[in-house]
């Protein structure tokens, strides 16, 4: 009873979320709306019982991916009336597509000859179950080629995000502080010995 | 705990009930916790005043009560009741919300930390994930609040601020890979147990790199100095909260003390034994059995010592040490930490498999 | 009793309202790029639902590996969108359709 109360209030914010970022007035007030979507998608999850990947979204989507995109957000200088234009005018159109294939999935789902255990509560698990555990058997047991794959894909992002950003502005002098940092007394400092003036 | 609020709320029917002792329970776990860590947070504002005044030869507040102690309470007076000044064309629910956003995540970390054997207000096996996120969390505190200023100031201080905070904490996601592969669990208490033994069981000695990373970084995400350039007084006006004043900027100023406060405890959870015993361990032994053997046994003394030194080693920090340039900074994050923290899992690692050190059973 | 159905119906709706917003936004690339997370955030849903109630593991692990990618195409695509800005001042999806860079 209670678990039905808290999957209805955030349902409801989720979507509520996701009608948000498509219809807010400013590309930041989208991109917090996307964070409360992953948010409370994060709950939901924790309701399923998979703590794990409910922690890995907040950690790597709301805490890395969607800084990054405040950052590119709030960097450009977007004309906020010009990319608003037009939404009346396709709303309409874009709210019967949607319709169309929300009614095409839940059919899908609904059917009474698809097999699936449709509508049997979720099988609890036992007290002292880790679901970390249990991922982390599959992945580096089951998986492990893919695995590495994945880790080859993060490194790619690595690289091809830097080296596509990187410029070298002509005429910017930067400091080199490798060099400032291996500096010694030595070069810097030389102590004279002056004889003192005495009055002639 | 639970069966002393279930008896004594036993006149209710049993549909609610159960659920009405467990938000109980768990309502009187958390707020004593957090009015202890928010008298905690109010006293170090003082104690800092004090003690980086007696590292510069001079006495620090000791006007307001006997030796100046009920500062805190005159600081808190003062900013609440100044004037909340909202800056023209910012944006007002996210200027105000910001703050929030700063503080909430500092506090909700200290559910898993498990305070004394067998005690966490939360045991969860993901424990030290949750922490690690919420840590993330608070860098939205601080980007909404430099933009939500609209001030050109506060905005770059923002994102200054906010991009060292992200390089820090993959150093400090790193070291904690580590502990991870030391302590064989994600469950804070289960590390905690790990430790047992002494001093020279804990985790410091065979992570002592990872030990120094996770500290500094730790300093670096909290903006606190030497790395404070984003929000240092004489360099960029204050940085992020510039535009903030009364209510508000008190909300930024306690996050981050919470802030220093739950990484001190994070130090001392991970890296040198939590509520375990300094004179535990078999070197000690010939306590036992004495009038003295309380002092081997753990308990949250051990632990709140423990993380009161690990934040006066933030205020001397600051007392001592030059502010380190923002350049200087991100070379020091990107380039060196994670190097660093990246090299000495593999040496971990062939410690796991040559079964030395805390592997050897 | 949440069963099955509720969370694929949520993650249906959920996928319904990112088709919408891909639809509806003419102009803005961060939208749309926004408007894909959210597609394989209903995704995730539907593996991790499945995964529960059927009690296979592959379905979680499926999750690991898209969230991985995901957050590599948005760091990618952000970067490309930063090149793009920098050279033609504008984020109208609709101005950027000359193969020269």
């Amino acid at each position: 009873m209670i678990t039905m109360i808290i999957f209805g209030f955030l349902a409801t914010v989720l979507v509520g979320a996701g009608i948000g970022v498509i219809t807010a007035r400013n590309p930041v007030y989208s991109a917090i709306f996307l964070v409360l979507a992953f948010v409370t998608s994060a709950v939901l999850w924790l309701l399923l019982e998979a703590e794990f990947l409910a922690i890995v979204l907040v950690l790597v989507y709301v805490g890395a991916v969607m800084v990054l995109f405040l950052f590119v957000v709030m960097m450009l200088d977007v004309n906020i009336a010009a990319a608003r234009e037009g939404f009346t005018r396709y709303a309409p159109i874009g709210a019967i597509v949607a319709g169309i294939v929300v009614f095409e999935l839940l059919a899908v789902i609904w059917a009474k000859q698809s097999g699936l255990p449709v509508t049997a509560p979720l099988v609890t698990n036992p007290a002292g179950h880790s679901n970390t555990r249990e991922i982390g058997l599959a992945l580096y047991g089951d998986y492990v080629f893919e695995f590495e794959l994945a880790a080859f894909i993060l490194l790619l992002a690595i690289v091809v995000a830097i080296m596509l950003t990187l410029r070298s502005r002509p005429g910017l002098r930067t400091q080199d502080v490798a060099a400032q940092v291996k500096v010694r007394r030595e070069d810097r400092v030389r102590l004279v010995k002056v004889p003192a003036e005495t009055e002639p | 705990m639970y069966e002393f609020i279930d008896s004594l709320l036993a006149f209710l029917p049993e549909p609610p009930r159960s659920t009405v002792v467990t938000l109980v329970t768990i309502a009187l776990q958390i707020v004593p916790l957090v009015v202890v860590l928010i008298l905690c947070v109010a006293f170090l504002t003082y104690i800092e005043r004090k003690v980086i005044g007696y590292m510069q030869n001079r006495i620090g507040p000791n006007r307001v009560g006997p030796g100046g102690w009920l500062q805190p309470f005159a600081d808190t007076i003062k900013m609440i009741v100044k004037e909340v000044v909202v800056p023209a064309n910012a944006d007002r629910f996210l200027f105000l919300a910001a703050p929030l956003l700063s503080i909430v995540p500092a506090l909700a970390a200290w559910a898993v930390i498990p305070l004394f054997p067998g005690f966490a207000i939360a045991e969860i096996d993901a424990a030290l994930l949750y922490v690690l996120a919420l840590t993330s969390l608070s860098v939205y505190g601080v980007i909404l609040a430099g933009w939500a200023s609209n001030s050109k100031y506060a905005f770059l201080g923002a994102m200054r601020s906010a991009a060292q905070m992200v390089a820090y904490e993959i150093a400090m996601g790193f070291a904690l890979v580590g502990v991870l592969m030391a302590g064989g669990s994600l469950n804070l208490g289960e590390i905690v147990a790990r430790q047992a033994g002494g001093v020279l069981s804990w985790f410091w000695l065979p992570l002592f790199p990872l030990f120094l990373v996770y500290f500094i970084s730790g300093v670096a995400e909290t903006n606190r100095a030497p790395f404070d350039v984003a929000e240092g007084e004489s360099e960029i006006v204050a940085g992020f909260h510039v535009e903030y004043s009364g209510v508000t900027f008190a909300i930024f100023f306690l996050a981050e003390y919470a802030n220093m406060i739950l990484i001190a405890t994070l130090t001392a959870v991970m890296f040198f034994g939590g509520w375990e015993s300094f004179l535990a361990g078999p070197a000690f032994a010939v306590l036992d059995g004495t009038v003295l053997e309380f002092l081997r046994w753990p308990s949250l003394g051990w632990l709140a010592l423990k993380m009161a030194f690990f934040v006066f080693c933030f205020l001397w920090f600051r007392a001592t040490f030059p502010r380190y340039r923002y350049d200087q900074i991100m070379r020091l994050g990107w380039k060196v930490f994670i190097p660093v923290t990246l090299v000495w899992i593999l040496v971990e690692g062939a410690m796991v498999v040559a079964r030395i050190g805390p592997w050897s059973a | 009793m949440i069963s099955l159905t509720h969370y694929l119906s949520l993650s249906a709706v959920l996928f319904g309202i990112s088709v919408a917003g891909i639809f509806i936004n003419r102009k803005n690339v961060i939208l749309l790029l926004m408007c894909v997370e959210l597609l394989l955030l209903a995704v995730n849903f539907n593996f991790i639902a499945l995964s529960r109630f059927m009690g296979d593991t592959t379905g979680q692990v499926f999750v690991f590996f898209v969230l991985t990618v995901a957050a590599a195409e948005s760091a990618i695509g952000l970067a490309i969108l930063v090149v793009l800005f920098r050279t033609r001042r504008s984020i109208n999806v609709q101005e950027l359709d000359v193969l020269r860079g």
